[in-house]
């Protein structure tokens, strides 16, 4: 086994532990910060897959964005800080049906995939070059209609802070 | 000597000693910090600080350092353990992370990769999590609000930085903070905050917007490192330390090692974007890799001190004005600057 | 001003303000410290200042007046009665010495450095002398004794002072007792008064 081998299970590990303890954990902070690790073990993963754009993206986005906005959510809403979270079982035939369909699918994509890949795949020495192109060519559309939807909720969120304007009588 | 190249033909040896380098440095340069901050907040208030250790208190730092080792290590009785011991490595780890791009010369950079600038922005968050989680293990008011405030903190000032980056990796044209480093090489009239190395016409017209921008680069880089003015989330007078108020010891030092680091990151990114990272200001002149540590090292150094020297002298900010000044003020004008600096780029 | 106006004018506001507050301590970085470095140089203190007290027991006249005028009590004296036979001397200011001190303890610890005790004085043998540094472990270390009568000294006048009462006692009722018998003899007429000299 090699050092690189090594230092995949190592962020595997981190991924699915840290994802176990966001699942099971009662206390809903501790499952928030666990959220850190398992982003932290994705963007590792996506470095071993070549992707470092995405790896750093993922940091920014997920942990610098997302999470701090959880965990923005849920400081604030502070009285339930305390409430242990239900992990009972409630309606338990959709719930079985649902999670089962999502795992065939992953399964099925996991199978009909071929991973043999490092043979065919090249080392890439620049990927965000890349990336901005064909952002900007083949998946213009996509991009903008992603910016615009961006745009939409930016406003929506502008005008759900703004104060009110009382009416004046 | 056999076994010393042994050791360095061993690849994982290697890179674990290259990657505690940086540590060394941060720990060297963090009592040098101490000692100047120190010494310039005295003199600023007509004082003279240590005088006792050593020639001019020079050891006084390193008693310091001392000390809190030793101090007792007191975790709150109602604190979350867990999070409360995990919260100041997560905060080093992220300080830490950032000093793998940092090209500190030539021939000596901890991860030569392609989007350097973009990762130095994107670990920063790391830290952001560190305060919260430290804010929010204390169990205490005033440490809730330091986290709570730390975040909103940095993450309303990241978004100047990075816009500020954007700007000069339009003009550069590479994320690589080496490579943007050897764009500028050879003398001053090369860096970006004076156009970079373009013809004439285009040089001028870049200059008003580069110098800007360096300016909004060095601004928000202060708020990002919570200090004065922009100390809101560890405010003494009135969160008496905010985050760390609960933490002593060992885990204090960390938090405090972790705040000087950072003072030197966000100076040593403003010195490899706008001021030629390792390149000699003199062209050929003292340049070299040796000569390469030198000069970033004391460019950054220079912007420690102007940091050092805005700590002492301007009061805190109000928490509407932080934000306005991120949101209405540095914001649009980077803003405008992106778009003339790409005008520029495109005639 | 517009609301431009404003926005524009604030900006450039606070960059000059942040300049000038940076001017100013850039200036005070290379301006000579104030400070001085304390049990190795000390600082001239002013001429009149008032620190720990002094008493020259020598002057003292015992007369209680700085005890009293004490606002923290903080002076404490005792006093015993000279002899006609012993001589104390006369004070610096020429006043005859008529009591002894046996005590004169001032708790430091206590004193406000007010310097009331200083004026009544009537021979200035308690002063304010300018000693500033007498710290001490122990509280009881600053309770000052400045009278200079060993235990001897002490028991020795008071026991002549008895003696001299019991004396005094004695003649007090042989007057008494001869007083008495006068009285029991017939009334003699008083000799007549002495004539005021005419000043």
């Amino acid at each position: 086994m090699d050092l690189y081998t090594i230092i995949f299970y190592i962020f595997a590990v981190i991924t699915l532990g840290a994802a176990c303890v966001v699942v099971f954990s009662r206390n809903i902070v501790r499952a928030a910060f666990a959220l850190l690790f398992a982003f932290f073990g994705v963007a590792g993963i996506y470095v071993f897959l070549l992707a470092d754009f995405i790896a750093i993206t993922q940091l920014l986005i997920y942990v610098g964005g997302i999470l701090v906005l959880i965990l923005f959510g849920v400081m604030l809403t502070s009285h339930q800080i305390h409430v242990d979270t239900k992990t009972g079982t409630v309606q338990t035939l959709p719930a079985v049906m649902i999670v089962s369909a999502l795992a065939g699918t992953i399964i099925g994509i996991f199978w009909s995939t071929d991973w043999n890949v490092s043979s065919q795949l090249k080392i890439m020495d620049k990927t965000a070059p890349q990336i901005g192109e064909l952002l900007l060519t083949k998946y213009l559309l996509p991009f903008e209609i992603a910016s615009v939807v961006l745009l939409v909720a930016l406003i929506g969120a502008a005008m759900i802070a703004r104060r009110e304007k009382k009416p004046k009588d | 000597m056999e076994f010393i190249q042994t050791l360095l033909a061993n690849e994982l040896v290697v890179s674990i000693f290259l990657s505690l380098l940086p540590l060394v440095f941060i720990i060297v340069y963090a009592l040098v910090v101490l000692y100047t901050e120190m010494k310039v907040a005295a003199h600023i208030q007509d004082r003279v600080a240590y005088m006792r250790t050593g020639w001019h208190g020079l050891l006084q730092p390193i008693a310091d350092m001392l000390k809190l080792l030793q101090k007792e290590d007191i975790i709150p009785d109602k604190a979350d353990k867990l999070l409360f011991r995990l919260a100041p490595i997560i905060a080093f780890v992220g300080t830490y992370a950032a000093y793998a791009v940092l090209p500190f010369s030539s021939i000596y950079i901890g991860s030569n990769i392609n989007l350097g600038a973009f990762f130095l922005v994107a670990v920063g968050s790391l830290v952001v999590v560190g305060i919260l989680m430290a804010g929010w293990a204390s169990n205490n008011k005033w440490s809730l609000f330091g986290g709570v405030r730390s975040a909103a903190q940095m993450i309303s000032y990241e978004i100047p930085t990075a816009i500020a980056i954007i700007i000069v990796v339009m003009i550069t044209g590479s994320l690589n903070l080496q490579d943007v480093t050897k764009f500028q090489d050879g003398g001053i009239g090369n860096w970006v905050v004076f156009g970079g190395p373009l013809p004439w016409s285009q040089k001028l017209m870049l200059m008003p917007f580069t110098i800007i921008t360096f300016f909004i680069l060095f601004v928000s880089s202060i708020a990002e490192v919570n200090r004065t003015p922009f100390d809101l989330p560890e405010a003494e007078s009135e969160l008496v330390q905010g985050f760390n108020t609960e933490y002593s010891g060992m885990r204090f030092a960390m938090f405090y090692l972790s705040e000087y680091a950072n003072l030197f990151t966000v100076s040593a990114v403003g010195v490899a974007l706008f001021l030629g990272g390792w390149s000699s200001p003199f062209g050929t002149f003292m340049s070299g890799p040796v000569w390469g540590i030198f000069w970033f090292v004391a460019k950054a150094y220079v912007f420690v001190l102007i940091q050092i020297w805005v700590r002492w002298t301007l009061p805190r900010l109000r928490v509407d004005q932080l934000m306005y000044v991120s949101w209405k003020v540095l914001t649009p004008w980077l803003f405008a600057c992106l778009l003339a600096v790409g005008l520029i780029l495109v005639l | 001003m517009s609301a431009v106006g404003t926005y524009f004018y604030s900006i450039f506001h606070s960059l000059y303000t942040v300049v000038v507050g940076m001017k100013i301590t850039i200036k005070h970085l290379f301006t000579r410290s104030a400070t001085v470095q304390y049990p190795t140089v000390k600082m001239k203190i002013p001429e009149r200042a008032r620190n720990r007290l002094y008493v020259n027991i020598d002057d003292c006249i015992g007369c209680d007046q700085c005890s009293m005028a004490c606002p923290v009590d903080c002076i404490t004296i005792d006093t015993i009665k000279s002899t006609p036979d012993v001589d104390l001397g006369l004070t610096s200011k020429n006043t005859k010495k008529r009591l002894y001190v046996p005590r004169f303890d001032i708790d430091i610890a206590k004193c406000c450095y007010c310097g009331l005790c200083v004026w009544p004085c009537p021979t200035d043998c308690i002063v304010m002398t300018d000693v500033y540094e007498f710290s001490e472990y122990d509280r009881k270390n600053l309770i000052y004794s400045f009278s200079n009568m060993t235990a001897d000294e002490i028991a020795g006048a008071k026991e002549r002072l008895k003696k001299y009462d019991e004396e005094q006692a004695a003649k007090k009722a042989a007057i008494a007792a001869a007083a008495a018998e006068k009285a029991a003899a017939p009334m003699t007429p008083l000799p007549p008064k002495p004539e005021l000299p005419a000043s």
